[in-house]
């Protein structure tokens, strides 16, 4: 079964340990991942002004190819690329002005054939037809966890997982929809499917300091803190996150958060694909744990006892 | 005694373009402070986000443009989720960094990263942060 799916800027170099889980665990569940042809990045962030009409195009031209390619769906595993592509989308369907707007600058978009090199324009306006989905929805909603579970072939035995949503998956409510704002279960559930324990603690859904952690790092390293202390307090032996920022924050920035935070012993983070690409029996190394600042090698391992929960 | 506030021309001209570009209507507020008490910034903040949407509502152009907040909100709409008048402040903030002076300076652009932590972070943190803060 083909299935589109969208990779975005990040996981094509510098976190490419989401890129190749998500595809090692995708072709166990019998689905092949098809991206759209010349597809770019989507702009990171979804524009918040009326006016700021040009930053829809990005994400409109990637779901327009997506819909030209014959696909009605669109996945993601990037929570940025989720928000920017999805709330892009009920722009163009639901705001006529919008729609208008945007398709007056993509109409224009020069094609050239590969084989003749003959320059064409004039696109079909797009109107919103490609459902976009996070890979974690179209796992609950498409496959479903009864067919997760007869594809799984190692045991996590458990494993206390504390699931990290951050900012973009759930919020704002009206326009992402994918679950409650304030009492989501979606990743638990998905984390339940695959075997893992999933911890509950207080800073779920808690900004990490996104890129505040670049213009003012003292400021994220106290967010990231709050979030990766709540996850250990509550017993969990690592952090899932579906979000390559989110990655960078929590993983890659311990080391300044340790340094600020004398008492913090550390936690490692893994992204959601690693942990389903595990259980559905990929090999370690195509787990991308190189890219780990955190050792995170200790959760993927095969003699690993039964987690006792304290 | 009663003071009554009475916003003049500019205050008026100002107020209209933030709901204008926000679309948002900033007088729905009553400082109940649930943005400022969620926010994960907020400690670093000169005005709290509650403080900044009521200079809003009086006119306060100045202040407002001033702040260090505009440039620590991470849009992460813990303040949309909680806000029981149902504001988006997320898109007020963008609208007051919209009205900054295009010719000002950016308050975080390219020019601040340096070629190693270029080479270090990913990428998809260098275009949400200009996006946001450089012009």
């Amino acid at each position: 079964m083909k299935l589109h799916y969208y990779p975005g800027c990040t996981l094509k170099e510098k976190t490419t340990a989401l890129d190749v889980s998500t595809r090692e665990a995708m072709r166990r569940l019998d689905i092949e991942l098809v991206e759209p042809e010349g597809w770019t990045c989507c702009g990171a962030e979804y524009p918040l002004t009326e006016e700021k009409i040009v930053g829809l195009a990005a994400p409109v031209r990637v779901l327009r190819q997506v819909r030209d390619e014959g696909g009605d769906v669109v996945v993601t595993t990037c929570s940025f690329c989720y928000a920017v592509l999805k709330r892009a989308n009920k722009a163009v369907r639901e705001d006529p002005l919008k729609h208008k707007r945007v398709n007056a600058y993509l109409r224009d978009d020069i094609q050239i054939n590969p084989l003749t090199k003959e320059k064409t324009t004039g696109f079909e306006d797009y109107n919103g037809e490609v459902k976009v989905l996070h890979l974690l929805e179209y796992l609950r909603d498409r496959v479903g966890p009864p067919r997760i579970r007869e594809h799984l072939k190692r045991d996590l035995k458990g494993l206390a997982v504390a699931p990290y949503y951050g900012c973009r998956l759930l919020r704002p409510h009206k326009e992402m929809g994918v679950d409650e704002p304030d009492s989501p279960r979606i990743f638990e559930d998905f984390l339940e499917t695959v075997g893992c324990a999933a911890v509950d603690y207080a800073f779920k859904q808690e900004c990490c300091g996104s890129y505040v952690s670049v213009s003012l790092p003292a400021a994220a390293t106290e967010a990231s803190y709050r979030v990766l202390r709540s996850a250990r307090m509550a017993g969990a032996k690592a952090i899932a996150v579906t979000c390559p920022l989110c990655f960078y924050n929590l993983d890659h920035r311990q080391e300044a958060i340790k340094e600020t935070f004398l008492d913090f012993p550390g936690i490692p983070v893994v992204f959601f694909t690693q942990l389903l690409a595990w259980a559905l029996g990929v090999d370690k190394e195509l787990l991308g744990l190189k890219e780990h600042a955190v050792p995170a090698d200790g959760l993927f391992d095969e003699g690993r006892g039964a987690e006792v929960r304290t | 005694m009663r003071v009554k506030l009475k916003a003049g021309p500019e205050q008026r001209k100002f107020i209209a373009r933030i709901e204008d570009l926000s679309g948002e209507n900033v007088y729905a507020c009553y400082q109940c402070g649930r943005c400022s008490a969620g926010c994960p910034m907020a400690s670093e903040m000169d005005l709290l986000p509650n403080q900044i949407i009521r200079l809003v509502q009086m006119g306060l152009e100045e202040d407002v443009l001033r702040s260090k907040t505009l440039f620590l909100c991470a849009s992460c709409f813990t303040c949309q989720s909680r806000c029981p008048k149902g504001i988006d402040l997320a898109r007020v903030m963008e609208a007051v960094r919209h009205i900054l002076d295009p010719k000002g300076k950016d308050a975080f652009g390219p020019d601040e990263i340096s070629p190693e932590q270029a080479r270090e972070l990913p990428q998809q943190v260098m275009v949400a942060l200009f996006r946001k803060f450089a012009k």
